[in-house]
């Protein structure tokens, strides 16, 4: 274990490098090159058809890739069917039997990790509870509602405590509040120093994450921390004044270097850094104000644009 | 990673509770094969019509032939050898057969019935008759008279119901298997979970072996079933043991189940596993001996006919009702046969898994 330590500085738990995926005439996976750490919550985003759910079935080795290396947690890509107990990898169409019961369900996917029985005991109520499935552990996979089908898809894909965990699009028709219980759970498990790979649409799920990577027609557009995304993309905080005199402050703080808009008798500036806030309300004092922070969103259409 | 029988158990455990669960597939495996058993035991438990005569021509007597093949009541069965007419008799699939060759004319008849035995041999008579009239000399005359034969073999005197009923119970659990296993490993992949097995430690060939081993318990639940109606319901003789036909059957059903994963491949549906009916159940239905005896099948498809598993297990399950047959006395070919099938189908069948992803 002291071996793997010392690999877990060095390697990343998963490493691209100019990975090739062709379906027909079509790239699918065009040199991609990305390491994604241990212990982070990654984000994949992209739009329909850019290659984030070929790369994932490419990490499992569901796909042969033409050309490229990949490692995963340590070993060549080749390799990985002998590490399949440490992944827990949860498809787009759920893998459910909508014949068995919620707890059935669960049961089988422990039995196939070789889960002892009082291990699958506790681990069924622990995940049970995250899910908030507790109640129907009786009902038939196929008589839940689509949240609590996508739920327990989700269950049966931790049930072993795997070390990787590859999520396509987890919380499609989760409600708000439960993606909130998922999300704080992605973030224990990282601390538990496990990683987590999430495909998603959504923008604000993207921003929860510790890493993220802007995927466009098989490359990768954008890859980073939220933060290095929107400075990569020339987004910056805008703080939003409302003055007493907006003419007369705008020139001032022009003339003071600012980058100024002025629109509707709002002045807006734009900051290098949040520290320059202290110095604006130096040089003016408004009546009102209001920081408004760069979206993700904005950075990856610019950045796509740009590309 | 080492094959685990653990794993397989786990497989084979979820197969039995879905199975379990889906009360109107349970509904069908067992009373389908009880309703179909019913239908053909009254329509087949009549005697068999007409006198049942095989006929070997190895050439010559062309008078002799024609004289029999005029007969009306005679039905005729045109066959390859002396002994495939030997052991049709002795199954009770033929009253007698007339060998004929240049050296001479062989009858063979069943020491069973020796009303249609006696009928048989005077045609010959008479036919024969018929051909020395047509002779020059007196010694060919003479060499003719001295060159029929006629030989008894014990056969019985079966009821159609008989002879086609052990081997409906081989095809009954070849159909149902087949579109089952076929249907439940199309589910596979359309839920995704075939997707996500591929991602785990249980390997193609654990996940084959639990499902053949689930599939196995109502595999034996149906052929106890319709053996059961086929015995007491249409006194069809069990002179052999039960457990080896239901070993017969077991074999055969794991046979279907790999060539139905096999299958599965080319359908994209249920409502496509359906249109496979014709293609693999209607042949075996044709051509595994059932109704008509493999050895009036035209030479050229009989090759065919040893293809197909249905064939085995129809000649052995026969042997083991009408004849108390033995593992032992099935072990070649039939059995064999059936586990080559067997092992062919699920190689090709787990081949088949991985191919599909990848």
């Amino acid at each position: 274990m002291a071996g793997r330590g010392m690999a877990r500085e060095i390697e990343p738990a998963i490493s691209a490098r100019g990975v090739i995926k062709s379906f027909g005439r079509q790239r699918v996976l065009d040199s991609l090159t990305v390491d994604i750490p241990y212990g982070v919550t990654y984000c994949l985003l992209g739009p329909n058809g850019s290659g984030k759910t070929t790369f994932i079935r490419a990490i499992v080795r569901l796909l042969h890739l033409d050309g490229g290396e990949m490692s995963v947690l340590g070993r060549p890509v080749s390799e990985v069917d002998e590490i399949y107990s440490q992944i827990g990898y949860m498809t787009q169409h759920k893998a459910l039997y909508p014949d068995l019961t919620v707890q059935e369900n669960m049961e089988f996917y422990a039995g196939l990790y070789g889960l002892k029985k009082q291990q699958r005991v506790a681990r069924l109520e622990e995940l049970l509870e995250m899910v908030d499935l507790s109640e129907h552990s009786g009902r038939l996979a196929g008589a839940l509602s689509g949240g609590m089908y996508q739920r327990l898809s989700l269950a049966c894909t931790l049930i072993h405590e795997p070390e990787l965990l590859l999520l396509d699009e987890p919380t499609v028709g989760v409600d708000p509040r439960l993606r909130q219980t998922f999300w704080e759970y992605f973030g224990r498990l990282t601390q538990e120093g496990k990683t987590v790979l999430i495909t998603t649409h959504l923008m604000d799920e993207a921003e929860k994450c510790q890493r993220v990577g802007y995927m466009r027609a098989g490359r990768m557009a954008a890859e980073g921390t939220p933060e290095e995304i929107l400075r990569q993309a020339g987004l910056r905080p805008i703080l939003k004044l409302w003055l007493a005199e907006p003419e007369r402050d705008a020139v001032l703080l022009r003339a003071e270097g600012y980058e100024i808009d002025v629109v509707g008798g709002v002045v807006q500036v734009r900051l290098e850094s949040h520290a320059r806030i202290k110095e604006v309300l130096a040089a003016v004092s408004p009546l009102d104000m209001r920081l408004a922070e760069p979206k993700l969103e904005e950075a990856f259409l610019r950045l796509s644009e740009a590309a | 990673m080492n094959p685990s029988p653990a794993r397989a158990g786990v497989v084979a455990l979820r197969v039995v509770r879905q199975l379990k669960r889906d009360r109107r597939t349970i509904g069908l495996i067992v009373f389908a094969p009880i309703v179909l058993m019913i239908l053909f035991g009254y329509a087949l438990s009549g005697d068999m019509s007409g006198v049942h005569l095989g006929l070997v021509d190895g050439g010559g007597h062309a008078a002799l032939r024609a004289h029999l093949v005029s007969i009306q009541d005679f039905d005729i069965l045109r066959l390859g050898s002396e002994s495939d007419a030997e052991r049709l008799i002795s199954e009770g699939r033929l009253d007698g057969a007339v060998v004929l060759g240049p050296e001479g004319v062989r009858v063979l008849l069943d020491s069973s019935s020796l009303q249609i035995a006696g009928a048989i041999a005077a045609a010959v008579q008479a036919g024969a008759a018929k051909e020395k009239t047509g002779l020059q000399t007196a010694g060919q005359q003479k060499a003719q008279e001295s060159a029929i034969t006629t030989r008894y073999i014990f056969g019985y005197d079966l009821v159609m119901m008989d002879t086609v009923g052990p081997a409906i119970l081989g095809l009954v659990v070849f159909f149902f298997t087949f579109i089952n296993a076929a249907i439940a490993f199309i589910r596979e992949r359309s839920q995704g979970t075939l997707e996500k097995f591929m991602v785990s430690p249980l390997s193609r060939v654990e996940m084959v072996s639990g499902y053949v081993l689930g599939f196995s318990l109502f595999t034996i639940l149906q052929s106890a079933t319709t053996l059961f109606v086929v015995t007491f319901g249409f006194g069809v003789p069990l002179r052999g043991s039960p457990i080896t036909a239901l070993a017969v059957v077991l074999l055969l059903g794991a046979g279907a189940l790999v060539l139905g994963s096999f299958f599965s491949n080319f359908a994209r549906s249920e409502f496509q596993v359906v249109q496979f009916i014709p293609l693999i159940i209607t042949p075996q239905i044709v051509l595994c001996g059932i109704w008509w005896p493999l050895e009036s099948v035209p030479e050229f498809i009989r090759p065919f006919s040893y293809m197909l598993p249905l064939t085995y297990a129809a000649h052995a399950l026969r042997a083991v009702m009408l004849k108390g047959a033995g593992v032992a006395d099935i072990l070649y070919p039939d059995l064999l046969a059936l586990g080559i099938f067997f092992l062919i189908f699920s190689a090709a069948a787990t081949m088949m898994l991985r191919r599909e992803v990848a």
